[in-house]
Order: structure tokens, then C-alpha cells, then sequence
């Protein structure tokens, strides 16, 4: 029976739907697949009773997922370069390797599969084991040998041998999940691509997601440029799902739901849609679990209805849909140039006779992802063109002085928060006559000191003087001199 | 090419020229065997490397002259290389942590373990210590400087450490009692005459004393700097007249020119010429403390006493700021609009007091 391999799983899914299905028939032992369930009826406020389709809890997104390679939310062409990609791969016993980076949920994984399957090659996924077992009772550990070696044959037999069962189909290696190992030592993975470089038989593709924070970033830190150029390692980078895209998927969803669910899931509006596409960032795997999540029935029904009460108000304002619809999406994210906008043209409401900031510093601070001090330093770079009395920039001028002596301060957590805090706030209130004018924003200076090289200033080898000494006194002196010298020295050899 | 600067430093501590009396203290002070950790400290040009290679030529001999030029590298712990250029002799290693900005820290614990470690190869008839120096201790980040004191106390038995300041305000207490310190001030004007003097006279010219005390007043009681301006004063003209000319250091000019800007026009957009000014200045490498006292020199001269002592204090609160920050543009900016501010306003009650 299946459930008794069930129960011997280690770890229960913890959303499992039907589980209360199962465990019911299972002590009922009744084929009725009706259930009455008293908390969904009072939900419901029906006087039905409710019928729950199992949903198998592995296909629960699988329903959803892209079937052909029009269905892709990715850009047209970014799958046309991983096509033509395999297209050259796949023929004979070719083992180039293609990596894959981009925003998490932007599609890389399923591009791949979809792919694949239209050039019947099979993939063969590595995941990566824990490499020490449940303890026995008696607290003992078996070691299951080093995760680079276990990796590099498991690449390699997956690379050069069929299946019995599936044909003589080509094959392909995919691996998304790297062994911790390789971030700690990057040659082992050097040496493991060298062994695969030349034993292996298929092509093989490695999947990595950017995150925000570079010093996680695997694709960074593991394929170098050196490592990319030795081993021909083709480098394909997706962008986030574009709102179009996102939104044509989503429809494609609400089109399956409507067509095959729609015992399960309530029929989504278009301008829920519009909310989950908005707030979802580009990220087409959050977008689609929120969606499922908004339109399941009953399990959360209040909730949905208030969101959309709350869309209905917002779609009024328009713009605002995106920062107001964070019940259920991520927390919403600000590009730097889209904060600097907000600090240094401040839009003030007047809301019953007070005015009032439409972004308020609190909020654009919180939204901010990247460094307090990068932020500063844009917002310095360009405040001035926006003021036209002295007076204000004085003010503001002064702010960011106090902001930047507070952001020296690393050692305390709080001082960069109040840093960021002093120069947004400050910088928005102290404009009070602002110029309304388009300003490109320029990136900060890089303030990289270039001294004179004792050479350049025709010194002989003299270790006494450096840096800044060589800058405020010797400079002006030694060209003075230096090209009197040379003046004499020019006119002797033409004597 | 030789300047003079260079070619008449004098090389053993008897014949320097000023502050004899600390010349002979320091001669006592090597002549016993040992010595403490010591640290020089007096405004730029008062010649405090100059007694310090003095003090070594009187510790090892000659042969600290033969200096050589060595790239060091250094691995910081999240894995940076990081490169500082040293000069060094047999005897001793010179270095300039700052370069190396935020990572000085690595750079003094790794260069002073290296050295501390490696013995002196004869040491019969020689120091047992070797001595290091390191230049600008007072701009080394706190987390250097804390290093600095544990590297003290645990190699002190291999080697000395002499550390160069401008000023000791920046180094923190436990560093200074650790070392004898060693006030090297700034020669005065009739000294700095009196140098020049005697270098013409071994370059075989006259100078008229008119002339020296001139460039003297101009050099800031920087002998470097007076060396300097009175060797381009030969190359512009000889023999030497009373009332030549003696060219300043470019980037005053440079300052005097934003002065001029700051007090022609009191708008944002003046300032954003401002500031494209002032990130030339520090970008060419000219210390934005110098900055600093150069715009306020000339700022002042076009105010009134009350205004003075206003904007003195705000470019000193500012001046402030900016060693506890990071970017010194930001400061320099914020005094600035400080003072195109305060200038505008009195600009405009002189107007309505006319009418």
C-alpha cells in the first residue's frame, strides 16, 4: 500500500493535501471519497457539502507548469540561444558545458527541461545526498565518502551510460544543486570538470541563481572567467521574467484552473492577476504560487476577498497597486535609481490639511536591499541639481555630513541604519523650493587618489618622499626645474 | 636629477642645522645600546625622516644608505591581495600602511611578524634589533592601531619600531605610552633663512637676504618646500634679485581659484563648479585637510570679524566630521554651502542697509 512506505518517511510533507483524505479512509476503510468537513462548511457558509478533489501533492504546481515552449514566460530569444545551443550539443559524443545564471524563478530549469524533451535527450539530474546517515540507535555515523568524488561519478555514469529502459535517446547532465564542498575548495571543482572534460560523453549544463549578496553568488565565485575560458564553459544569462511575460503566464494559468479546477480554485479576476504579476518581481515560480494561494477555495477566504477589496480601491491610484500588494506577494524591492527618484523629488499630499509625504523615508528605507553607503553616495552625486536656493543646500549639505560620519561608524549596526535615515529624511524635507527638471542620474565619483611616481617627476631613486608629500611640495617645483633642465639640456646637444 | 633638498640633507645628526640641543639628546639617546619604540612627530617639512636616518646612520653605519625598493604582498583574510611598496636596507624597512587603505591592519601585523621573526644574520658587532618604520601612523584606521600595540609588545625583543606622524591627536593613548615621543617642530622662519643660506652657499651662489626671508615666509615653515622654491627661484632666474618672483605650489593656486568662485556666485549650481573643483584637488592626491585650512584661508579675508569666528567654527566642526567619516568631498561640500549660506545672507543685509 502506499501510505504504509508513506509513514516510513523520515520527514512529514507538512502541506500535504488529502492527507485528512488519507488517514479518514484509512480508518474507515471507505471508498467513499466524499468528505464532510464541519470547518470548511461553516467557512463555506454552504449548505453543500464541500467536495475535496485529491490533489496529488507531488503535481500540485505540475499542473501549472509550461507543457510546450510557447507556454515559456522566458523572452523569445533567450530560448532560441539555449536551443541553439543543444541543437549543436546534442549531435555525437559531444561534452561541452553551458552555464546558466539568473534571478531566482526566471525560468533557467524549465527552459532546459522543455528543450530536451522537444530534442527527445534525457536528463539526468544530479542532488546532491546528505553525505552522513541517520544516525543508527546507537549514535553511529556512516561516511558516504567525499561529495566531490561521489559527484564526478555520478556525473560521469550519468554522462556516458543509458538507461536500459529508455532507448538510445541522447542524454543530458544537469546539475543545479553544487556539493557545499566546491564553494570551500574551488579546484576540486577544477578537477572534477578536468576528469569530466575528459571522460565524459554528454553535454552538461549547471544552473545557478543570482542572489543580491555577491559573496553567495556561486556563479561568480566558482565559475571564474579563467574557468569559463578553459573549459569552454558557454555563459547564457537570463533576465527576470519580463510584467508582459509574467502576465500572459499567469493567464495561462487562470486558463487551466478555469478549464480543470475549478472545483479547487475560485476563477481568477483579471486584476488579481494584475496584482500577483506586479508584486511578484519577475519571479515567475512566486507568482504562480501566490496565484494558486489567492484563488484556492475556502481554504483562506477572507483573505482573498479582502485583497481584492483593497485592489478594487487601488486600481483608482494606479501605479500604487505594486508597493500596496505585499499581503501575499515578497516583500517589495526598490532599484537604487528608483530610490534616488523618490528622495530627491519628494511628491507631497496634503491629507486633511497636513501635508504629507507620499513615500515616506521609513518606507523607502525599508524597501532598499543594497548598502547604506552606496545609496548615500548617489543621492550626494546628485542632490544639487535639484535645489535652487543656497539656503536648502546648506541644510542638506549638512545632513549628508552628518549622515556620512554616522556611516563610518561600521561597528554599530544602528549607525548605518541612521545614516541611511538622516540623509533620505533629510534630504527630502530640506528641499523646499525644488527645480522641475528632467536630471539624468550620474553614478557616484570613484574617488581613486593618483599620486605622481617620484619617475614621472624625474626625481632620481629618492625612497624619502611619497604620496602626499610628493603632491603638495615637490610637484609644481620639479617641473619648474625639471624643464629648465631639459630646456638646457636640448640646447647643449644642438650646440 | 638631484635637488637640493635631497642633496644637501644633512646626514649625520651633528651637522643638522636647527634643534641641536635634540640632536645631541637622540646621539644619547643611541649610544647606549638600546633604545625605546619611538615616535617622531612635527608638521610636514620639519625634517623628522631626516633625523631618523640620521639616527640609523649613527645605530648600523653607512650602510642604511643602501636603500632598495621591494613590492611586498599581503593576503587579507577575505582573501584580497593586496601589494605595498617598501624601502628598506639591511637594518631597517620602511613602509606607508595607508596605502593600502582599510587593510593596513593586515599589512602592520604581517610585515612587523616578518621582520621580527628573521634575525639578524651576524650579530656580532651589530644591534640585535632590526627597526622598522611606518610612515603616517596618525591616518592608520583605530583597528591598525590596536594591532600596532599588541605587534609592539610582543617583538620588542627583535625589533623598534619608529613611527612618523603629523600629528599625535589621531594616535590612540596606548600607542603613544608605549613609545618616546619625539616632537620635531617646525623651523621658524630666520632658520629656514639661515638654511637657505648656507645651501646657496655650498651650491656656490649669493643669495640676498631679502630674497631668503621672502621665500621663507612663503614656504609655511616647510624647509622642504623652501628648498624647493628657492632651487626653481634659480632656474627661473640668476644671479638672484630682491624682488623676483616665487612661484607658489600649484594647487594653492588652484584653491584660491575656487575661493574666487565661491565668493563670485551663492547658487546650487555654482557649487556643483564647486565641488568638480574640489574632487580634482583630492583625486590629484592634495590631503583634503589642506584643502581644508587653504579655502578657509582665503574665504576669510573677504569677512567681517564676526563672520570670521562663525565660519572658523564651522570649518572646524566640519574639518571635524571629516576624520570621523569616510568621504572628506562630503565635508568639504557641506562647509561650503556652510558659508555660501552665511555669505549670501550678510551680502543681502548689506544691500537693504544701503537703501
Amino acid at each position: 500500500m502506499s501510505h504504509t512506505k508513506k509513514e516510513n518517511k523520515w520527514f512529514k510533507p507538512m502541506f500535504e493535501f488529502g492527507e485528512d483524505l488519507l488517514t479518514e479512509s484509512k480508518t474507515n476503510n471507505n471508498d467513499n471519497p466524499l468528505l464532510q468537513s464541519p470547518v470548511k462548511n461553516t467557512i463555506n457558509g454552504n449548505e453543500k457539502p464541500f467536495k475535496i478533489q485529491n490533489i496529488n501533492h507531488k503535481s500540485l504546481m505540475k499542473n501549472f507548469d509550461p507543457k510546450t515552449i510557447e507556454d515559456l514566460a522566458v523572452h523569445n530569444k533567450k530560448v532560441q540561444e539555449v536551443d541553439d545551443w543543444l541543437k549543436v550539443v546534442c549531435v555525437g559524443n559531444n561534452n561541452d558545458m553551458l552555464l546558466l545564471t539568473g534571478p531566482v524563478g526566471c525560468g533557467k530549469t524549465i527552459t532546459i527541461r522543455l528543450l530536451a524533451e522537444k530534442y527527445n535527450i534525457k536528463v539526468t539530474e544530479w542532488i546532491t545526498p546528505i553525505d552522513i546517515d541517520i544516525p543508527t540507535e546507537y549514535g553511529e555515523f556512516e561516511y558516504n565518502g567525499k561529495q566531490s568524488t561521489q559527484f564526478l561519478s555520478f556525473v560521469l555514469k550519468a554522462a556516458n551510460f543509458t538507461s536500459l529502459l529508455d532507448g538510445n535517446s541522447e542524454k543530458l547532465v544537469l546539475v543545479e544543486d553544487l556539493p557545499n564542498t566546491f564553494t570551500r575548495t574551488p579546484s576540486e571543482f577544477t578537477e572534477v570538470l578536468q576528469q569530466y572534460k575528459l571522460r565524459g560523453k554528454s553535454p552538461i549544463v549547471f544552473i545557478c541563481s543570482e542572489s543580491h549578496t555577491d559573496n553567495k553568488n556561486s556563479a561568480i565565485n566558482l565559475f571564474t572567467p579563467t574557468l569559463k575560458e578553459q573549459f569552454g564553459i558557454q555563459h547564457i544569462t537570463f533576465n527576470g521574467v519580463s510584467p508582459t511575460g509574467l502576465k500572459a503566464a499567469l493567464k495561462r494559468v487562470a486558463g487551466i484552473i478555469s478549464k480543470k479546477y475549478a472545483d479547487v480554485y475560485n476563477i481568477p479576476k483579471v486584476d488579481l492577476i494584475e496584482c500577483v504579476s506586479n508584486s511578484s518581481a519577475g519571479d515567475i515560480r512566486s507568482a504562480v504560487l501566490n496565484l494558486h494561494f489567492a484563488c484556492l477555495k475556502g481554504s483562506n477566504y477572507n483573505l482573498e476577498t479582502s485583497i481584492i477589496e483593497k485592489d478594487q480601491k487601488l486600481t483608482k491610484k494606479r501605479k500604487t497597486t505594486s508597493s500596496k500588494f505585499t499581503s501575499l506577494g515578497k516583500d517589495q524591492t526598490v532599484s537604487i535609481l528608483h530610490g534616488v527618484g523618490r528622495v530627491l523629488n519628494p511628491k507631497v499630499i496634503l491629507e486633511n490639511g497636513r501635508k504629507k509625504l507620499t513615500h515616506s523615508p521609513d518606507e523607502i528605507i525599508e524597501q532598499f536591499t543594497s548598502q547604506p553607503t552606496s545609496f548615500v553616495n548617489f543621492i550626494a552625486e546628485n542632490y544639487l541639481p535639484h535645489f535652487s536656493i543656497v539656503e536648502h543646500v546648506d541644510k542638506a549639505a549638512s545632513l549628508l555630513s552628518d549622515a556620512d560620519f554616522l556611516l563610518a561608524e561600521w561597528r554599530e549596526k544602528m549607525c548605518q541604519e541612521y545614516g541611511l535615515y538622516i540623509s533620505t529624511a533629510g534630504l527630502m524635507l530640506a528641499n523646499e523650493a525644488p527645480v522641475s527638471a528632467w536630471n539624468p542620474v550620474r553614478g557616484p565619483k570613484t574617488m581613486k587618489i593618483q599620486y605622481p611616481s617620484p619617475y614621472e617627476l624625474h626625481l632620481e631613486d629618492n625612497y624619502f618622499c611619497k604620496g602626499k608629500v610628493l603632491v603638495t611640495d615637490y610637484e609644481t617645483y620639479c617641473k619648474i626645474i625639471g624643464d629648465k633642465k631639459t630646456n638646457e639640456i636640448n640646447s647643449v646637444y644642438t650646440l | 636629477m638631484s635637488l637640493w633638498v635631497d642633496k644637501h640633507r644633512p646626514r649625520d645628526l651633528m651637522k643638522l642645522d636647527f634643534h641641536k640641543d635634540q640632536a645631541i639628546r637622540l646621539k644619547n639617546l643611541v649610544q647606549q645600546s638600546d633604545f625605546p619604540h619611538l615616535l617622531v612627530y612635527g608638521p610636514s617639512g620639519a625634517g623628522k625622516k631626516t633625523r631618523i636616518m640620521c639616527l640609523l646612520r649613527e645605530l648600523y653605519g653607512s650602510g642604511v644608505e643602501r636603500l632598495r625598493q621591494e613590492t611586498m604582498n599581503f593576503t587579507t583574510p577575505s582573501n584580497k591581495k593586496i601589494e605595498i611598496m617598501t624601502v628598506s636596507s639591511n637594518y631597517h624597512i620602511e613602509v606607508n600602511p595607508t596605502d593600502v587603505g582599510i587593510h593596513d591592519r593586515v599589512v602592520i601585523m604581517d610585515l612587523v611578524k616578518n621582520i621580527a621573526q628573521t634575525h639578524q644574520i651576524d650579530s656580532s658587532g651589530q644591534r640585535e634589533f632590526k627597526v622598522v618604520i611606518l610612515n603616517e601612523v596618525d591616518d592608520l584606521t583605530k583597528d591598525a592601531q590596536h594591532a600596532l600595540r599588541r605587534t609592539m609588545e610582543k617583538y620588542v625583543a627583535t625589533c623598534r619600531l619608529i613611527l612618523i606622524a603629523n600629528s599625535i591627536s589621531r594616535v590612540i593613548p596606548a600607542i603613544k605610552s608605549r613609545c618616546l615621543t619625539i616632537r620635531v617642530p617646525a623651523p621658524t622662519e630666520s632658520e629656514i633663512a639661515s638654511v637657505l643660506h648656507i645651501v646657496c652657499k655650498k651650491e656656490g651662489l649669493s643669495l640676498p637676504s631679502d630674497l631668503a626671508i621672502r621665500i621663507a615666509k612663503c614656504a609655511d615653515r616647510n624647509l622642504r618646500r623652501a628648498l624647493l622654491m628657492c632651487e626653481a627661484c634659480k632656474v627661473q632666474q640668476y644671479p638672484f634679485t630682491a624682488d623676483q618672483k616665487v612661484s607658489e605650489p600649484d594647487w594653492q593656486l588652484f584653491i584660491r581659484d575656487t575661493a574666487s568662485m565661491i565668493l563670485s556666485e551663492q547658487s546650487p549650481k555654482k557649487l556643483g563648479d564647486v565641488r568638480q573643483k574640489l574632487y580634482e584637488l583630492i583625486i590629484h592626491g592634495v590631503p583634503p585637510d589642506m584643502i581644508f585650512a587653504g579655502l578657509l584661508k582665503e574665504l576669510v579675508l573677504n569677512c567681517d570679524m564676526s563672520m570670521k569666528s562663525k565660519i572658523a567654527s564651522y570649518a572646524a566642526k566640519y574639518e571635524h566630521r571629516m576624520r570621523l567619516g569616510n568621504k572628506p568631498i562630503f565635508h568639504l561640500e557641506a562647509f561650503v554651502a556652510k558659508f555660501m549660506a552665511i555669505y549670501k545672507k550678510s551680502l543681502e543685509e548689506c544691500i537693504g542697509d544701503m537703501f
